[in-house]
């Protein structure tokens, strides 16, 4: 059922646009707005039409594109989606125009660099989410990289050029274990059934069928080499610091936290590779690497209350989320690992819109220092309640979409035969944590006697007031219906989960 | 007819709506949130009568909305339940609710955010109607979080002032509830995960609408199952569900050892203080054991810890109310100890006793609140008792309510708070048999009445001892609020008087509870701790309206401080639980994130573990000779040696 190629216009439009707005005149400003925000929307619409022809019943890859590539090697350029990527490119559509909007007026110097970087971000995390084929996901996932790391190093803070060559450096390292993973899979694979690809799916198969059967050992190692490489990504604890660096060296508009960053591409590569390819080493292992995970829910949590800098307190909020996220994949059941998805795009949703939160209160006072704020509630009454939803959706108010994902992985992670409550138990103190460190960042810049700057801070303008509102949108809505998240991802939640079912079983 | 249960909470959210995004006049405010709640009290009233044709064997109505959550076999309806004992709640929620409503509109008037105020307390009463009316755990504890968080926007209604009396910081104050809360909350959610996983189900009764079905009913089912808890051995997984709860219980209805968020909860408006920290919401952990008592009656559950908590939680907070000086206070250590008393009721399995004293307190101690609310509002804002005195002339109406409010809440025959109150001791005495417990409780009796005729002496007998100080009374609203809820304060134990049992047969078909057998001695107890109470409340009033009245003094210790020192300073700070936990958990919380920060992961995680291994690389780079300095030329090296990797592999395969 392939109506038309969707996924590729959806991956090459942003990157089109990226050209055209490089080729307009440096002081149209206007035009190079309008071409960046077209190609972004038309990425969007084009990603809405992906979900309206995927199949929720259906738990494989859908609306496959495929064309050979360099057929000798088997490597081809095919794009698809399932459950579990469906809503990460949703996400990434979502959030691309807003981090443009969010960037209008606060970028002073090179806009249109600016856009056509982000532009090109875009695709990169469209073909990271879409691509099937292991080396162009990796050609994909090396790309972001690039943008991202230029993004902070151009625009960013006072540390902007380490931070932008650590996030480089870091990563990177990382994926140089992803790297020998990828190809020691096509070898093994191909060495054992003699087809050589790269094709997630026909390896995947090879494995279900029995085909390509590995021995513990290798099994271990190759489940090693992916781990390493997305766990530097992700990042688990204690990978973590070039994210805390990268959130508070970015540019204060918060455009690049929300698309760059916050992203969860180790993530999804975490599910996508080490536990749909590796089920049994993946229950093997998921009590070590939760214990990292519930650390890193509390540690980064516990962090985050101590931090002077709201962009460096938000990225540790984040890094708590993603010990989160880790721990509800690791509870290899269906609850866990549709709560894992959700949260991603939930917690991508919430702290991004603080990340632009942040950018509206130092566009009022220059500063991105908890202490120089106060009282804003009171001459800014529509940006504090508005901030008010968004902290609550993020420290899970059940209503809020948090909350739902939250629940989700928790449940998932007590239930699951290899976790259980000892493991659920200490990740659910980070629900208190995240509630002491997000009020008290809360009550620092919006309750209590405003310094004298501020109180004629001007309230929300319009275009602050659009962004704000299209982020609390799907906060509220996924509160209240987060069927339309678990929805599609039900059928590829239950089979990955059900890859790991056997395993548990015979321990 | 039953989709008539979801106009209930819907009146006040499109009250809540409204007032947020479109009124802006204060009066309009005021006037819609009354209506709106007024127009759910009478849905509550359609709907008990739909109820009434319900067959008595599944006495409750539902309807489910949407599937709220379904992922795999994990399904969660967003739906309601409707069945007596949701009823009496609702009842006493919109009713005292609406009255306190009202009661608002003179009482706001003139606040610098009033439309703020009756958004937020529309907000509240769809939060707590939607806790009490929810069919399944989850649905329950959004509305058990979102009461939490009204409780937080409205006890931070003046967050941009400093500190209001006795000295609290409003946002402090205000974020201190909602973080205390949560860590109950947290227990509460891991008793959800475990009736989940061990239940397949959240849901209380059968959802005939979506096919789940309830946990309730299925509470011997997993009598025998133990948990596993390592070293410290095995425990019974009813304990361990029920023991959570009761965690869960101590965070929102305040009891031992997490009441301390409630006296400084008094930061917000007096009419918060008398909806959300006296009737209703924090009553809603007495709810939640009521609505799990199949979970309660087994044999292993953690009842007889409810009961303990109970019991110390009603004589913590009685002796904490004798000694505090602020008019509010007294009645937020009051609230404190009489939920105790609703807690010792259910962990005894006196279910109906327990919400019988519920729904009494919910009426005398909302008049309790808006009578100290008119004192408050008519001399100008003063809330420490030391200034007042003698206000009984200034302040007839009040006077007369509030010592109605008194006389209930102390247990005086004839007077509401005598009936519930006593039930809850009766059955500690005759049928628990735990003499001890009611022991404590007759006693715990004989310190209110002792606090309340303290506070009756200071504030409305002796001579006005603050000359600025010139009391009017409130207006029409305000007054004829009170009075309606002063009717119900004297004639409310009505509802359950023993031999007609109302309140008993009205809740028979969720809890299945005997009528209690009166004996004589039974009217004995009665007769003592009514004559005790009585002679401790004389005593109060007698010491402080006469005795040592003299030497109360603006700013000066209370004349009992002499003879009681130490005692009274420990009364004083609420038994030193804020004191404790500042230094046990605040401070080494703060000094740990810093020491986290600043050493751990600053110095430790990012320069000696990342950075090194980035130098030690860069040096091995020096070392090959091959590359320059930098680290560019570092991934450079490495891209260069994942490429050789990638040559040999395919040479390799060949």
């Amino acid at each position: 059922m392939n109506v038309a190629p969707l996924l590729s216009f959806m991956i090459w439009l942003p990157a089109l646009g990226a050209l055209v707005v490089l080729a307009l005149p440096r002081e149209r400003v206007a035009a190079q707005r309008i071409v960046s925000m077209s190609a972004a929307l038309l990425a969007l619409a084009a990603a809405l039409g992906v979900v309206f022809f995927f199949d929720p019943a259906r738990a494989g890859f859908q609306l496959v594109e495929s064309i050979a590539w360099i057929p000798s090697w088997g490597i081809s350029y095919t794009v698809s989606v399932d459950g579990i990527s469906l809503w990460l490119v949703v996400l990434t559509a979502f959030l691309t125009p807003v981090a443009l909007a969010a960037s209008w007026g606060t970028v002073e110097r090179q806009e249109r660099t600016f856009h056509a970087l982000v532009l090109l971000l875009a695709s990169g995390l469209f073909g990271v989410f879409t691509a099937q084929d292991m080396l162009l996901f990796y050609v994909f996932f090396e790309f972001t990289l690039v943008p991202t790391a230029l993004l902070i190093g151009i625009w960013g803070g006072a540390e902007r050029r380490y931070a932008a060559i650590k996030f480089f450096a870091y990563t990177f390292t990382g994926s140089v274990f992803l790297l020998l993973g990828i190809i020691g899979l096509y070898l093994l694979h191909g060495q054992a059934t003699g087809v050589y690809t790269f094709d997630i799916a026909t390896i995947l198969a090879s494995l279900q069928l029995g085909t390509l059967q590995l021995d513990p050992a290798a099994e271990r190692l190759m489940f090693g080499l992916f781990f390493i490489g997305f766990a530097v990504k992700t990042p688990i604890w204690p990978f973590h610091t070039w994210m805390t660096t990268a959130h508070a060296a970015a540019p204060s508009s918060g455009a690049i936290d929300i698309v760059g960053l916050l992203i969860k591409i180790g993530a999804y590569g975490l599910i996508r590779y080490t536990i749909q390819l590796f089920p049994a080493t993946a229950a093997w292992a998921a009590p070590a690497i939760s214990v990292l995970a519930v650390i890193g829910i509390l540690y980064a949590a516990w962090i985050a209350y101590q931090q002077t800098d709201m962009k460096r307190l938000l990225a540790y909020a984040s890094v708590s989320h993603l010990g989160l996220i880790v721990l509800g994949m690791f509870a290899l059941n269906p609850q866990g690992i549709a709560g894992s998805v959700a949260h991603m795009v939930n917690s991508a949703l919430t702290t991004g819109a603080l990340f632009l939160v942040v950018g509206m209160l130092v566009a009022r006072r220059g500063s991105r220092e908890l202490k120089s704020y106060g009282g804003l509630w009171k001459s800014t009454p529509v940006l504090g309640s508005l901030t008010l939803i968004l902290v609550l959706g993020s420290i899970g108010l059940p209503g809020l979409n948090g909350f739902v994902s939250e629940f989700a992985v928790l449940q998932g992670a007590w239930r699951s035969p290899g976790l259980g409550w000892r493991y659920a138990l200490p990740a659910l103190l980070g629900a208190v944590l995240a509630a002491v460190y997000l009020l008290h960042m809360y009550r620092m810049a919006f309750l209590g006697d405003a310094p004298p700057e501020l109180a004629q801070a001007p309230d929300v303008r319009p275009r602050e007031l659009a962004l704000l509102v299209i982020m609390a949108t799907p906060v509220v809505l996924f509160g209240l219906y987060p069927n339309l998240l678990f929805g599609p991802m039900q059928q590829s939640a239950t089979q990955i989960a059900g890859g790991t079912l056997q395993y548990l079983a015979s321990r | 007819m039953n989709w008539i249960i979801w106009l209930i909470p819907a009146f006040p959210l499109i009250g809540f709506l409204l007032n947020a995004l479109v009124v802006r006049r204060e009066r309009a405010a005021g006037i819609l949130a009354s209506v709106m709640v007024g127009l759910s009290f009478a849905a509550t009233i359609a709907a008990m009568v739909v109820l009434e044709g319900a067959p008595s064997e599944a006495k409750r109505l539902t309807w489910t909305l949407w599937e709220w959550i379904r992922i795999a076999d994990f399904r969660v309806a967003f739906g309601l339940l409707f069945d007596p004992l949701t009823a009496v709640m609702a009842l006493l929620i919109t009713g005292v609710g609406g009255l306190i409503h009202i009661y608002s509109i003179g009482y706001m008037h003139g606040d610098v955010r009033p439309v703020r105020f009756f958004a937020f307390m529309n907000l509240f009463v769809f939060a707590m109607l939607m806790l009490v009316m929810a069919d399944n755990l989850l649905l329950l504890f959004l509305g058990w979080e979102g009461v939490g968080l009204c409780s937080f926007l409205l006890i931070g209604h003046y967050f941009d002032r400093r500190s209001v009396p006795p000295g609290i910081n409003p946002s402090e104050a205000a974020v201190k509830a909602f973080v205390v809360n949560r860590v109950g909350d947290v227990a509460m959610l891991a008793a959800l995960f475990a009736i989940f996983t061990n239940f397949g189900t959240l849901s209380f009764y059968d959802n005939p609408q979506l096919g789940i079905s309830g946990y309730l009913d299925q509470a011997i089912v997993v009598a025998g199952e133990m948990v596993d808890l390592g070293a410290f051995g095995q425990l019974p997984l009813i304990t361990g569900i029920t023991l959570l709860m009761l965690v869960a219980v101590t965070g929102k209805s305040a009891q031992f050892p997490l009441y301390t968020w409630l006296p400084d909860a008094m930061a917000g408006p007096t009419p918060v203080s008398a909806l959300i920290h006296a009737a209703t919401m924090v009553t809603s952990g007495v709810y939640l054991i009521v609505r799990n008592h199949t979970l309660f009656d087994q044999p292993a559950s953690a009842a007889p810890w409810v009961l303990v908590i109970g019991v110390m939680t009603a004589f913590i907070g009685a002796t904490a109310a004798v000694a505090q000086l602020d008019i509010k206070r007294v009645l937020a250590y009051s609230t404190v100890s009489q939920l105790g008393y609703m807690v010792a009721a259910v962990g005894m399995g006196a279910y109906v006793a327990g919400m019988y004293h519920l729904l009494t307190h919910g009426l005398f101690k909302a008049l309790l609140f808006l009578a100290a609310g008119s004192v408050i509002h008519g001399i100008g804002n003063y809330q420490d008792m030391r200034r007042m005195g003698g206000l009984r002339n200034a302040l007839p109406t009040t006077f007369r309510l509030y010592f109605i409010g008194a006389l209930a809440l102390s247990g005086i025959f004839p007077f509401a708070g005598f009936w519930s109150k006593d039930e809850i001791i009766a059955h500690a005495w005759f049928d628990a048999r735990s003499p001890l417990a009611a022991i404590m409780l007759i006693l715990t009796s004989a310190v209110t009445a002792f606090y309340m005729g303290r506070q009756i002496g200071m504030v409305f007998f002796g001579r006005p001892r603050d000359q600025a100080i010139h009391g009017h009374e409130s207006g029409v609203a305000m007054r004829w609020t009170m009075v309606t809820l002063a009717v119900g304060a004297v004639i409310g134990g009505l509802i359950n008087l023993p031999g007609l049992h109302w309140l008993n047969s009205y809740l028979r078909p969720v809890l299945q509870e005997p009528e209690v057998i009166y004996t004589v001695g039974m009217g004995i107890l009665a007769t003592i701790t009514t004559l005790l109470s009585a002679g401790a409340g004389y005593l109060g009033w007698k010491t402080y309206a006469c005795d040592l009245e003299p030497r109360i003094r603006v700013g000066k210790e209370d004349p009992l401080f002499r003879y009681l020192g130490d005692l009274w300073r420990g009364m004083e700070i609420g038994w030193g639980l804020d004191w404790l936990y500042q230094r046990v958990f605040v401070r080494p919380y703060r000094a740990a994130s810093v020491f986290l920060s600043d050493v751990v992961d600053r110095e430790a995680i990012d320069q000696v573990l990342v950075d090194g291994t980035a130098r030690g690389l860069v040096r091995l780079a020096h070392g090959l000779r091959a590359l320059q300095n930098g680290y560019i030329r570092t991934y450079a090296l490495m891209f260069l040696f994942g490429v050789i990797l990638v040559v040999a592999f395919f040479a390799l395969r060949g």
